[in-house]
């Protein structure tokens, strides 16, 4: 036998509708917070409870700066009286503190009540943690610039070439009519007429260096770089072989340690040794029995520690650290010629492999060169 | 060996001076002209109705041109059948990869960076020459109505 129909009043429909609502409160996701125009706490969900780190009835009717980092207390007064004058407060983002004192970030929407007279008596809050949502957005922001940079980087590279190529060219049209007035002149410029010509023509070359060196560092920058096992004493051995048929009449002595196995990138890598024994040859150029030494040495933790030691002209011990900055030069180009580029791109390139490159000497008492490669500390 | 022009397209008046000086020094016998953009290079080799166009021996090509590009000029002769075999030599400051890429796909037969240095330039000028107009064995002219006589 059921039970007989029962007649469903306005009363249960309204009771019914609040039940639903206190449900939908209850389960939500949201720190839904009721509270007195002052901020007196009156109601407290169940995701309140999730959020906050505290019970209901441990909040009920304490004040709601108990949520409050002590920096943002007075925020809580702005917002009261926002709420007194009938208006809400939307998606306000700022911190709020758990029960167990840290703090989280949160989004909170803020609404006054009102009784069915229209009196204030109280106002709603829904709070939301936002520590994901802060997180995609700051990598969002991230991402952004490292397309930001990715795209100045290539300007950059564009900017970089058309310098190069609009430079060069009046360069070549200065070292080419000076060698035309050389040529075809001669008689009419007399003895310091070609000689200021010579120093036009030497200029216009000198400057053209200094582009393909600064090109050279701009590359070395930002190239990629591409790991392989290298015998860097292999290629030492190349380098030498290549400086000796360049000029044939230099006799140097060269004590090569191979193999030397290293892990780098191999097109850089070869500037590196390119520059340092380069710079050994030229060094030791008023040197009557010259020799340049290239071998290994202890390097604490990097894999490999290397050196490139020779009998030249040296350097004052005092400048070393100024050696590897562009454009020092510590001898006069009448001397040795040089941009003072090259171990710029040295340092570049010994960093980028996690390495450090060093340099010991004295005047007239030759250089040692030395540097250390680590994949494993590579920026 | 052959006797057809040289077909110098520069639009850089130091560039050509010096371009004309080192084939002058190097005693290359070939007549030079000069174009100093790609649209020039284009009504000197292909005039239109009726007037034959230029078919020169070796032309030197830089890239950066106003009005029509040297790539342009490079792919506009390539697609000719009476220019096609025209030695090309872009002759230009850029080292750019894809200019040096971009120039071979669209037909190029070389790809020289012109040196700062007047004696290198010179060199490198003498050297194209030489090699292109002396010991290169040069294409026989395309003869539209030519028949192979094959019985």
């Amino acid at each position: 036998m059921g039970q007989p129909p029962v007649a469903e009043t306005k009363a249960d429909r309204d009771w019914s509708q609040v039940a639903l609502l206190s449900a939908i409160v209850s389960s939500s996701d949201d720190a839904i917070v009721g509270k007195t125009p002052d901020g007196e706490i009156t109601s407290w969900n169940q995701g309140a409870e999730r959020i906050y780190g505290y019970r209901a009835q441990e909040v009920i009717g304490q004040p709601m700066t108990l949520v409050c980092p002590a920096d943002r207390v007075g925020e809580i007064q702005e917002i009261l009286e926002t709420i007194k004058r009938g208006e809400r407060v939307v998606h306000f983002e700022t911190e709020r503190r758990r029960k167990d004192g840290t703090t989280f970030p949160a989004s909170v929407t803020l609404s006054p009540v009102h009784d069915e007279s229209g009196r204030l008596v109280g106002a709603s809050s829904i709070a939301r943690d936002i520590t994901e949502q802060l997180e995609l957005r700051n990598m969002a922001a991230l991402r952004r610039r490292a397309d930001d940079l990715d795209r100045a980087n290539q300007k950059l590279d564009e900017f970089t070439y058309s310098v190069s190529h609009d430079l060069r060219a009046p360069l070549r049209a200065m070292s080419g009519f000076s060698a035309a007035l050389q040529d075809e002149y001669q008689e009419v410029l007399g003895e310091t007429g070609r000689g200021y010509a010579q120093r036009i023509q030497a200029a216009g070359n000198q400057m053209a260096r200094l582009i393909d060196d600064l090109l050279q560092l701009s590359r070395v920058q930002r190239a990629t770089i591409h790991l392989q096992p290298v015998d860097l004493g292999a290629e030492v051995a190349q380098i030498a072989a290549d400086l000796q048929r360049g000029e044939p009449g230099r006799s140097v002595r060269f004590a090569i340690q191979r193999p030397v196995e290293a892990r780098a990138d191999r097109a850089l890598i070869r500037t590196v040794l390119e520059n340092l024994v380069g710079n050994a040859w030229k060094f030791t150029g008023h040197e009557a029995d010259a020799l340049i030494e290239f071998g290994t040495m202890p390097a604490q933790d990097a894999a490999v520690g290397c050196y490139v030691r020779d009998n030249g002209a040296g350097f004052d011990p005092a400048y070393a650290d100024k050696l590897f900055q562009p454009f020092q030069r510590l001898h006069s180009a009448s001397k040795f010629p040089g941009t003072g580029v090259g171990l710029a791109s040295v340092r570049q390139i010994v960093e980028r492999h996690g390495g450090q490159v060093w340099a010991q000497g004295a005047v007239d008492e030759g250089a040692t060169f030395s540097f250390t490669l680590d994949a494993r500390n590579m920026p | 060996m052959t006797n057809r022009p040289i077909l110098l397209v520069e639009d850089n008046p130091d560039d050509e001076a010096l371009t004309l000086r080192a084939l002058r020094r190097n005693k290359i016998p070939n007549e030079v002209t000069v174009a100093r953009d790609g649209a020039e290079a284009l009504d000197i080799l292909f005039p239109g109705e009726g007037a034959e166009g230029m078919l020169p021996g070796l032309m030197l090509l830089d890239l950066k041109l106003p009005k029509v590009d040297g790539l342009e000029v490079l792919r506009r002769v390539r697609a000719n059948t009476r220019t096609r075999i025209v030695p090309i030599v872009v002759l230009t400051s850029s080292l750019l990869e894809d200019d040096v890429l971009a120039s071979y796909h669209s037909g190029a037969n070389g790809y020289v960076r012109k040196p700062v240095n007047f004696a290198d330039f010179s060199a490198a000028v003498s050297a194209l020459g030489v090699f292109w107009l002396q010991l290169n064995e040069a294409a026989p002219e395309y003869v539209p109505d030519y028949v192979p006589t094959s019985d």
